[in-house]
């Protein structure tokens, strides 16, 4: 299923377009309860790679050891830095601060209130800039386009936290977005949100996708998976059970079912439709609806 | 991250079945009495008492460790500074510029260092004991009102949650280069406010929703007096142990204050 | 027969954020009838008035919100402005989104024993209720646990039973699994699907999986802008599918394909769950005897589920 290099422990997974690179991660809590067993990865620049599975497989554990929040208790972490020191540009989380990767590594918490304390949206999407160093004509340079970019403009002067619940999640993205980090790590940022709000979310990501930026999305909702995600990382009990093309994931869709996840209706309904000549990787309703009519039914 | 900020060891011991009221009690004659006397070997017999009835509701070796070692700064300071402060007596045992060094305040600073530890065991003797929901109910018999009793309890569980808040709100705000470590005590303090104001604000959300789960839970029904499904209920032992208790107080107080027992830190009279 | 939820023209209001705000109106004139042991799910935007609808159900919204409120709710024979709040919670219980606000005890036995003793009830009779409650929500085994030793979904299951433990007539909640993992999610979706079963229980439930609305609802009511803008049974709704995308909402996957199906090919699906769809669309025994008449195959998938 995964391609055989990425599940060999200990090898050089490097490559020039690396943008984080695991090395035989291991984690556990207070010393007791383990969370990760092992983690071998290789994440590329440009990827976008939804993570999955059940709440305590580790899939936040992991992220976290992306923006130096955690650092391993064995094993490596390497995250392209914005010098480069080795070759491939990669810089041992061991040695950096959470606020060093922070230039690099842009993390948007599952909760936008436990981000938002400012007076003004501005002041808000500011705050990251500002603790970057960075020239105030910079930072206000970089306030302006976010608020264009997401469609803010009109609550710029307003406190945030009275702003409704779908706003203040956007603004705990641009916040993150005015870092400008090349890698960007949303933990479940749809929660909550009803369709057309997660659809503007997602459009969103999808664009800074296409404008360069790596884009890890942990997620539980299997549709957004499927229609966004190039690749799919599952993990359970703290081990890295597939990491594949998003297709090929939910074709061997037993994994899913390894760690109880649902993959979508539609794709249910194509995979109960095999026997009758429906593919079994069907991702979308469009693809449904194309698949049928070929079959001629 | 799931941890209780609870003294209470579970067991089932006799001191655990004891009802609550008589080991509050307990808390505060002993207080009374530590603060009468003086004397450290009265401290000490205090200490040994406390000890056995700990050990013998089965708390485990490592949380006695651990008040110990809460206790130390005092256990040392306190001693320091009262020969620092308080030489008297006769016997001087060294003396060097200002600092005189007297046999007899190095006794009174133990025995004031001693006492402190013997109330602190005494009250860890009802806490190790007694879960919080217990304590609560104790203090609503005694005559504390219910919402009272609600509040402090509410509070109690919130502890850790807000402990947890804490760290995940201050993870959020570190993931946006915010620098804790930066800077002269003034600037340090204010690099904080990011994190505090998150706290608070989730806080208020969090009460309000609070607020209303407890009336969708009927909460303050008028009319209706409420009723407790685990109630605590005087035994004849509990009886017993409180008479022990008055009798035990009242003949230490006696002999404190009627024939003067403990007034020196060293000599019983 | 009077319905056990009576909701007429109902305007409301929340009271200004400061001095000089206006009142911010929420609840533009809502209208609904609930039978007794109907389930009727309610969809909406984000900040439509969701929660409001659900605290208005048991006279927190106005009693203790304020505001502005005209028109009349009536629940379990209760008008909601002439009864104290704690006495309808007892007949409508609401489970709300937020697991965590929700367990406010130190253990799973005191959490659900808390509402029958705000009731003055016998501690024979709350401890008969309060085992009842736990094996209902499948948390029996957990019963001295402590909040921090659960799960966000054990703490949702708990926070049913707290509300079941009351007996109310009326169920209400309020996205309940919103924020939950799989497991967690499957774990309240299992437990809404027993009570369903039970008769005699009303429930109201807000969600945004219109797949689970699909599966448990007798009707499905759509807020738009502070109104109820769509009513009916699940098929019927989920079949306006450009409508409910037009308010910003999503259909089940399966109802988007029928909906593609009949704009392209003029046939009449109108199945909104997996088996419905499989029904519809696979050649089977069945299907070669419907091709005989057709008009009664297409009406199966109409009305079948």
């Amino acid at each position: 299923m995964a391609d055989e290099p990425f599940r060999t422990r200990g090898s050089k997974l490097e490559t020039p377009n690396s943008a984080i690179v695991v090395q035989d991660l291991w984690y556990s809590y207070g010393g007791e309860v383990t969370a990760l067993r092992g983690i071998d990865l290789e994440i590329q620049d440009g990827d976008y790679v939804a993570v999955i599975g059940q709440n305590g497989s580790g899939k936040t554990t992991l992220v976290k050891h992306f923006n130096g929040l955690l650092k391993p208790a064995r094993g490596r972490v390497l995250v392209k830095g914005l010098d480069s020191r080795t070759c491939s540009g990669l810089r041992d989380t061991a040695d950096l601060t959470v606020g060093q990767l922070a230039q690099t590594v842009g993390y948007v918490f599952q909760n936008p209130d436990h981000q938002i304390f400012c007076d003004t949206t501005r002041e808000e999407l500011a705050f990251g800039p500002r603790n970057l160093g960075l020239p105030e004509a910079e930072v206000r340079g970089r306030v302006e386009e976010a608020l264009a970019r997401f469609d803010l403009k009109e609550y710029a002067d307003r406190p945030p936290a009275v702003l409704g619940y779908g706003l203040r999640r956007k603004i705990g993205v641009a916040a993150v977005y005015a870092m400008r980090p090349r890698i960007f790590i949303l933990d479940e940022p749809t929660t909550g949100l009803d369709w057309r709000s997660t659809m503007e979310l997602m459009d969103l990501i999808g664009e800074m996708h296409r404008r360069g930026h790596t884009i890890l999305l942990v997620t539980h909702d299997m549709k957004l998976v499927a229609a966004f995600s190039q690749k799919s990382l599952v993990l359970r009990d703290g081990q890295v059970l597939a990491y594949d093309e998003t297709r090929t994931v939910f074709k061997h869709s037993e994994v899913l079912r390894d760690t109880q996840i649902e993959p979508p209706q539609i794709t249910q309904l194509a995979k109960r439709m095999v026997p009758f000549g429906m593919p079994d990787d069907v991702l979308s309703v469009e693809e449904f609806y194309a698949a049928y009519c070929r079959l001629g039914g | 991250m799931s941890f209780s900020f609870d003294l209470y060891v579970q067991r089932r011991s006799w001191l655990h079945a004891v009802d609550p009221r008589v080991k509050l009690a307990f808390v505060f004659l002993g207080t009374l009495l530590m603060l009468a006397f003086k004397n450290l070997f009265v401290m000490l017999l205090s200490l040994v008492v406390t000890h056995l009835l700990i050990f013998s509701a089965g708390v485990p070796g490592h949380k006695v460790k651990w008040v110990w070692k809460t206790m130390l700064p005092i256990n040392i300071l306190i001693p320091t500074l009262w020969v620092i402060f308080y030489p008297e007596g006769p016997t001087v045992l060294f003396q060097f510029w200002f600092l005189k060094v007297t046999a007899l305040s190095i006794l009174r600073g133990v025995s004031l260092a001693l006492r402190l530890d013997a109330i602190a065991f005494i009250c860890f003797t009802w806490l190790f004991t007694t879960d919080q929901a217990s304590l609560v109910r104790s203090l609503v018999k005694l005559g504390l009102p219910f919402e009272w009793g609600l509040v402090l309890a509410i509070g109690l569980r919130y502890i850790p949650t807000f402990y947890g808040l804490y760290t995940i709100v201050s993870e959020a705000q570190q993931a946006r280069a915010l620098d804790l470590t930066r800077g002269n005590f003034f600037t340090r303090v204010r690099s904080y406010l990011p994190i505090l104001i998150a706290m608070l604000i989730s806080a208020l959300r969090t009460s309000e929703q609070l607020a209303r789960a407890m009336e969708s839970r009927a909460l303050g029904l008028p009319g209706i007096q409420r009723t407790c499904l685990r109630d605590i209920r005087f035994r004849p032992a509990d009886y017993a142990y409180t008479a022990l208790l008055i009798a035990i107080f009242s003949f230490l107080l006696t002999l404190r204050f009627q024939f003067g027992l403990g007034t020196h830190p060293l000599y019983l009279f | 027969m009077t319905s056990e939820i009576n909701i007429h023209d109902l305007h409301f209001s929340y009271p200004a954020l400061n001095s000089e705000g206006e009142p911010v109106p929420v609840l533009k004139g809502i209208t609904l009838e609930v039978e007794r042991g109907e389930f009727v799910s309610v969809m909406g935007p984000t900040g439509v008035g969701k929660t409001t609808l659900c605290l208005a159900l048991n006279g927190i919204v106005p009693q203790s919100t304020g505001g502005i409120i005209r028109g009349e709710v009536v629940v379990a024979g209760l008008n909601t402005r002439q009864h104290p709040v704690p006495e309808l919670a007892s007949r409508v219980g609401i489970v709300f989104q937020d697991p965590e606000s929700q367990f406010f005890n130190m253990t799973v036995e005191d959490e659900v024993a808390f509402g029958p003793e705000s009731l003055g009830l016998d501690p024979r009779e709350i401890r008969e209720r309060v085992d009842w409650a736990l094996t209902v929500v499948g948390m029996s085994r957990h019963r001295h646990r402590s909040p921090f030793q659960l799960s966000g979904g054990e703490k949702q299951r708990v926070a049913i039973a707290s509300i079941l433990a009351m007996t109310p007539r009326i169920l209400v909640l309020d996205e309940p699994t919103s924020g939950l993992d799989p497991l967690g999610k499957a774990g309240v979706f299992r437990v809404v699907r027993e009570l369903k079963q039970r008769d005699g229980m009303t429930i109201v439930m807000v969600e945004q999986e219109s797949e689970k609305i699909a599966e448990f609802s007798d009707r499905v009511v759509v807020l738009h802008e502070g109104k109820a803008v769509l009513a009916g049974t699940p098929d019927r709704v989920f079949a306006q599918v450009e409508r409910i995308h037009e308010i910003g909402l999503a259909v089940p996957q399966v109802s988007q394909l029928a909906h593609l199906f009949n704009t392209r090919h003029s046939t009449r699906y109108a199945f909104t769950s997996l088996e419905g769809a499989y029904q519809a669309l696979v050649p089977s025994e069945t299907s070669r005897v419907c091709q005989a008449s057709e008009v009664f195959c297409h009406s199966e998938a109409a009305y079948g589920r």
